[in-house]
């Protein structure tokens, strides 16, 4: 394994663990949202009723799909940026 | 004996109070409500479990009209409420299409869920103008119609300054909960591959005016 190579893993693995990370830190929701559901008092009856509002929640959908395409991509690299030495020595 | 006689005022002034079964308001005679809401704040909610996530929605395509005689409401409650199946939302747009499509709630064969209240049972005075009572109607879901029993909540607010902010007229608020199994209604529970739970568990969260 070349610097090269050493360099992409590391990033690939960084990607895998950010993603992670982040995930956590929305909340670990199994599924990306774009809207929430908020309860909110109503003062003429009293009651607590249910609003959407426009809201971002990081899924761990997003990060497989994050993960899943670095492993791809780092992969491709991997196999590009291997040291071609190797064939000269046969 | 004063503080007796004063005593024994205020438990028959409660007394009758709380065994009232009407609202007690000016409006006479037979008011019609109507629940239609262009804000979409008027909304049924509804919640189920998943292996992987529970999903809470909302449905806020509201409409119909109840009519009642405020001083004979048990008597004269009558109406009928729907709900659009194209309003309902679950925060993710994909599964918003699946629930609509035509493997669950197929709101282009269905595009109603409905209500229509029969009669009214057990009816008690909760506070002012608050009354809490069983409804039973016809609920007619996903092409199948069965009779439902519905625990209701219904608080009558005559209009003033605070009502008019909200719309026109004197104001009926109605809370209900209920459950609704799938296969009662030939709904599969399978929604993208994964099994709902039989119950869902809806709630009703609706506003209306007389003078809509």
């Amino acid at each position: 394994m070349n610097s090269k190579q050493k360099t992409i893993l590391l990033i690939v693995l960084s990607t895998f663990v950010v993603s992670l990370l982040v995930w956590q830190i929305f909340g670990g929701e199994i599924f990306t949202k774009t809207q929430v559901l908020v309860e909110t008092k109503d003062e003429l009856f009293g009651w607590t009723e249910k609003k959407w509002e426009n809201k971002f929640v990081w899924g761990l959908d997003l990060s497989l799909v994050i993960s899943g395409a670095s492993v791809l991509i780092g992969g491709i690299l991997f196999f590009l940026f291997r040291n071609r030495k190797n064939y000269n020595q046969y | 004996m004063n503080k007796l006689i004063r005593v024994f005022l205020v438990l028959l002034l409660g007394n009758s109070f709380l065994s009232a079964q009407d609202f007690k308001v000016k409006a006479a005679g037979t008011q019609t409500f109507n629940f239609s809401d262009e804000n979409g704040r008027n909304h049924v909610s509804f919640f189920s479990t998943m292996p992987l996530e529970d999903i809470t929605g909302t449905a806020s395509g509201v409409s119909g009209t109840v009519s009642f005689d405020p001083a004979n409401f048990a008597k004269t409650l009558k109406g009928k409420i729907s709900v659009k199946v194209a309003s309902m939302n679950t925060g993710i747009e994909l599964r918003n299409q699946h629930l609509r499509g035509p493997n669950w709630f197929n709101a282009e064969k269905y595009p109603d869920i409905t209500f229509e209240i029969k009669s009214v049972s057990n009816v008690k005075a909760i506070g002012e103008n608050r009354l809490e009572f069983k409804v039973k109607g016809d609920f007619t879901f996903h092409g199948v119609t069965k009779e439902l029993t519905v625990d209701t909540e219904a608080s009558y607010l005559e209009e003033s300054e605070q009502t008019k902010k909200r719309a026109p007229g004197d104001l009926l608020g109605v809370r209900a909960k209920f459950n609704v199994k799938l296969s009662d209604y030939k709904v599969d529970n399978q929604l993208i591959g994964n099994k709902v739970a039989e119950d869902i568990e809806v709630g009703v969260n609706i506003v209306g005016s007389n003078k809509l």
